[in-house]
């Protein structure tokens, strides 16, 4: 009797265990948490992580595909441009739908049409939204600027931005912007409806209701859970065309996800773990995070060798890696708002200045800052284009990386500068362990040129908010920052020095240099061609030669995995690539 | 009635230094390339460009609504936040609370019963060892030692899914062994000065004379004597362990409490959540000092609650 009795529950048990066993989670973890999945705030990696993985963009990159790659995602093909570079026309896939949600009339997802990014694009230029995208088509798209000016009415078309039909997009441009369709593969174009808008109004940053590979299902300041839309569009895994290369790729087993539907995976958690150790704990136990990166502390203990880089056989067995170096950069750059740095009418005070800053450059050692801080792995390189992108040049002159303490005493001595003359040079930073010690090195070597130590000092800021707002309000002399890209154009880092994006804009370093604002200018309107890139690299070098900030360096990351994921993890710029991942059951 | 003057005189200190010595959330909001138009759109939108009163007499309005609108972080209802976040918070934090008290309690008798002997010393010198260790190196250890692959790996390092007592039991053990760990140091030698001081006194003394057991005078005479600083302790801890969060815990093991969300909101100045948790916190102060006063009376009978 007992055994009939529990037959029930065995079975219900089992049932349970062998449903468990079916479903395929991928589990991982970053280093931050993301505040917001409205893409019209998709700043940061981690939101944009998520807000492409839950939201439909126009195009998206090729998943394996290296340099970079867009491909149609939403769109039908590549967009139709016009002879003068100026409309674009945009056809969408017909019948793809929004997740199913109470935002909608039946509770049923709608069908996802052009009026869709029309209206999902004016929310950048809605001020109550508080856009943080907005930047990447301000004074681009003709009638989007007098728009917001006139009150942001949602019922007044804007000439530049049109729905033709129920499929079809226009953008007519001011002035051609070759960046555009990189645009349309970032968080910021995800495509929004209406009636969720209207449902949860600022709530839509936790309800995202989009048409992706997935949904969010709960979301808290650790955790955010994703599960298969299975609303989703038919979509195959196309291994060759993601740029698939055998000798790079081979060890992952992506191959055999050929022709797979997407997305693999039913469910994704992802867990936002800011403490290294928990991060490293949690991934080793190997029950609970399957793909991390590694960091500082355990590098000893897990990597056999650093260059190449290997795995200690114990590791290697369990994980695969990724040797993948951030596509974007960090620096230091100097405010040429601050009288000992700037420009001056007086050429000899200009002259002076110039050195100053050279003598600086001349004194930062970039092998010991790589081998302190960044695992030791990767190298600096001269100017700010990052490799990868178009322009960025291997041959180019290293003299800016390389420590010269002799050529910067001499270039102080010079120009006059000696203990008594050098000013008051303040370090600034968010108040960390780590800045604390980039302000340790950076005045080591400034003293090693003769820089008395005490007139180099740490200025610590509370929060990475107050640090920006002196940064944008340039009262600080020195910019020690990062850049990821937004696409990977060397535009998008060269307009760090142009002229008029000086601060509050993202040109920190208030660098305006009428030369290099006319190149800016030339190049920013021209297609990918070896005419642009030597323009990018003549700009290139104009901020090496002017020794504008030191830099740079692209941050160089081991990436792990356990070898029951198939996966070629990617975090910058790429965005929407959980779909692609596969768990061994 | 004092209760009116304390919550607008910690509301006005408290919008004080948010307002002119806290983050500038607006830097935090911004794209990337901003224009300063964009930057006064944004001081607009946080209210930040009207006068300090203005802004001041809205914070009472919401007050006394208890509506304080959206996370200037998040977007996401405030109350909601809090609904959500302080009961994980208290489910996390509570058996540790509980078991540091008690323990604490009982391991502070057993010193005073053994003053000066071995077993005192042993327990009073344990204690520092347990103060002077920093939280951050406990959880560190506890997390390599119960739940990591180079340690036993019995329970999880990081989340909080919990559906049943065992998931309960699962999550919250790991983070319990170190909020004992340290509060045990804090409390035993708290406990410990308090009952000592007890056993010095005339109707111990007497007590003894008298002849009773060494049980009934600890727990009889010295204990319940004891009871009015250690109801003190406990009962004006409350509000830290229901509002306050834990921190270190909730960041270590990836557990999303209050503690994690005012932190992020004291050091991205989300304001909103801020006076949120402010208003909440004085409330439960005052909450806690009346029953302290009820608690002093069941105690004590003597003492008047006039």
């Amino acid at each position: 009797m007992k055994k009939i009795t529990l037959l029930p529950l065995a079975a219900l048990v089992a049932s349970s265990l062998a449903l468990a066993d079916d479903i395929k989670v991928l589990k991982f973890s970053e280093d931050g948490t993301p505040t917001t999945f409205d893409p019209v705030q998709a700043g940061t990696t981690y939101a944009n992580t998520v807000t492409t993985a839950v939201y439909d963009t126009l195009y998206e990159y090729k998943y394996l595909k290296s340099p970079y790659e867009l491909k149609p995602n939403l769109a039908v093909d590549m967009p139709q441009v016009s002879e003068d570079g100026l409309t674009y026309t945009i056809k969408l896939k017909k019948g793809v739908k929004f997740i199913d949600d109470p935002a909608f009339a039946d509770g049923k997802g709608r069908e996802v049409t052009a009026a869709d990014f029309v209206y999902s694009i004016k929310r950048h230029f809605d001020p109550k939204n508080r856009s943080q995208g907005s930047w990447l088509w301000t004074g681009k798209i003709v009638g989007v600027d007098d728009w917001k000016a006139n009150g942001s009415d949602y019922t007044k078309s804007i000439e530049g931005l049109q729905a033709l039909d129920a499929h079809t997009v226009q953008i007519k441009l001011i002035k051609p912007f070759p960046q555009l369709t990189y645009t349309l593969a970032m968080g910021y174009s995800g495509i929004v409806p209406v009636e969720a808008v209207e449902k949860y109004g600022r709530e839509l940053s936790v309800h995202p209701v989009g048409s992706g590979p997935f949904k969010v299902v709960s979301h808290n300041s650790t955790k955010t859970v994703l599960e298969k839309n299975t609303n989703y569009r038919q979509e195959i895994f196309d291994v060759a065309g993601s740029g698939y290369d055998e000798k790079v790729h081979g060890f992952t087993g992506i191959a055999t996800l050929d022709g797979k539907t997407l997305p693999i995976v039913d469910r994704v958690e992802l867990n936002w773990v800011k403490q290294a150790s928990a991060r490293w704990n949690s991934f080793s136990k190997g029950t609970e995070i399957v793909n991390t990166t590694l960091q500082n502390e355990q590098m000893n203990e897990v990597l056999a060798s650093k260059h190449p880089v290997t795995l200690k056989p114990e590791y290697a067995e369990k994980f695969n890696f990724r040797v993948n170096p951030e596509a974007g950069l960090v620096y230091n750059f100097f405010n040429f708002d601050d009288e000992y740095f700037g420009y001056s009418e007086d050429p000899k005070i200009g002259a002076a200045n110039k050195a100053l800053r050279c003598a600086i450059v001349k004194s930062f050692n970039w092998p010991q800052r790589v081998s302190r801080f960044y695992l030791g792995i990767g190298e600096a390189y001269p100017g700010f284009i990052v490799p990868g992108t178009d322009g960025f040049d291997p041959a180019m002159d290293k003299a800016s990386i390389k420590q010269d303490i002799a050529g910067a005493k001499k270039l102080l001595k010079e120009h006059g500068w000696n203990k008594r003359s050098l000013p008051v040079l303040y370090f600034p930073g968010v108040s960390s362990t780590r800045n604390k010690q980039f302000f340790e090195q950076f005045r080591g070597n400034l003293t090693k040129i003769g820089y008395p130590k005490n007139k180099i000092k740490n200025k610590s800021y509370a929060t990475f908010g107050d640090f920006n707002k002196d940064v944008k309000m340039s009262k600080t002399q020195l910019i020690p920052m990062g850049w990821g890209l937004d696409y990977p154009d060397a535009e998008n880092t060269l307009q760090l020095f142009y002229g008029p994006n000086r601060s509050p804009g993202s040109n920190g370093s208030n660098y305006n240099n009428p030369e290099f604002n006319k190149l800016y200018e030339q190049a920013s309107i021209m297609q990918p061609s070896p005419e642009r890139t030597e323009i990018y690299k003549q700009m290139n070098q104009m901020v090496v030669d002017d020794c504008v900030g030191i830099g740079g360096y692209s941050r160089t990351r081991i990436r792990m995995w356990h070898k029951n994921a198939i996966m070629w993890p990617q975090r910058d710029v790429i965005g929407n690539y959980l779909k692609y991942v596969d768990i061994k059951s | 009635m004092y209760s009116i003057p304390l919550l607008f005189g910690v509301t006005l200190i408290s919008f004080v230094l948010m307002v002119y010595f806290g983050p500038d959330k607006t830097y935090d909001l911004l794209g990337r390339n901003p224009t300063i138009e964009e930057i006064n759109e944004i001081r607009h939108q946080l209210g930040y460009d009207q006068p300090f009163f203005v802004r001041y007499l809205e914070y009472i309005k919401e007050v006394l609504l208890f509506d304080f609108g959206y996370s200037d972080s998040t977007g996401e209802k405030v109350t909601s936040i809090l609904a959500k976040t302080i009961p994980v918070s208290i489910a996390l934090q509570l058996p540790g609370f509980i078991l540091g008290n008690v323990l604490g309690i009982l391991l502070a008798l057993f010193a005073a019963m053994h003053r000066s002997t071995w077993l005192d010393k042993l327990i009073m010198s344990s204690s520092v060892v347990g103060m002077s260790i920093s939280y951050l190196i406990v959880i560190i250890t506890t997390q390599l030692i119960f739940c990591s692959s180079y340690g036993l790996n019995l329970f999880p390092v990081y989340g909080w899914e919990v559906n049943s007592l065992s998931d309960y039991l699962y999550y919250i053990t790991v983070p319990t062994i170190s909020s004992v760990f340290v509060a045990l140091g804090y409390n035993t030698r708290f406990y410990r000065a308090v009952i000592v001081e007890e056993t010095t006194r005339d109707h111990v003394r007497t007590a003894k004379a008298f002849g009773h057991s060494a049980s009934t005078i600890l727990f009889k005479h010295v204990l319940r004597n004891s009871l009015i600083p250690i109801v003190t302790r406990i009962v004006f801890s409350i509000p830290f362990v229901i509002v306050g969060g834990a921190l270190l815990l909730e960041s270590y093991f990836g557990i999303p409490g209050v503690g994690l969300t005012a932190y992020d909101a004291i050091t991205t100045g989300d304001l909103p959540v801020l006076k949120a948790i402010i208003v909440l916190t004085t409330l439960m102060f005052i909450l806690v000092v009346s029953l302290v006063d009820i608690l002093y009376r069941v105690v004590d009978p003597r003492i008047s609650l006039k």
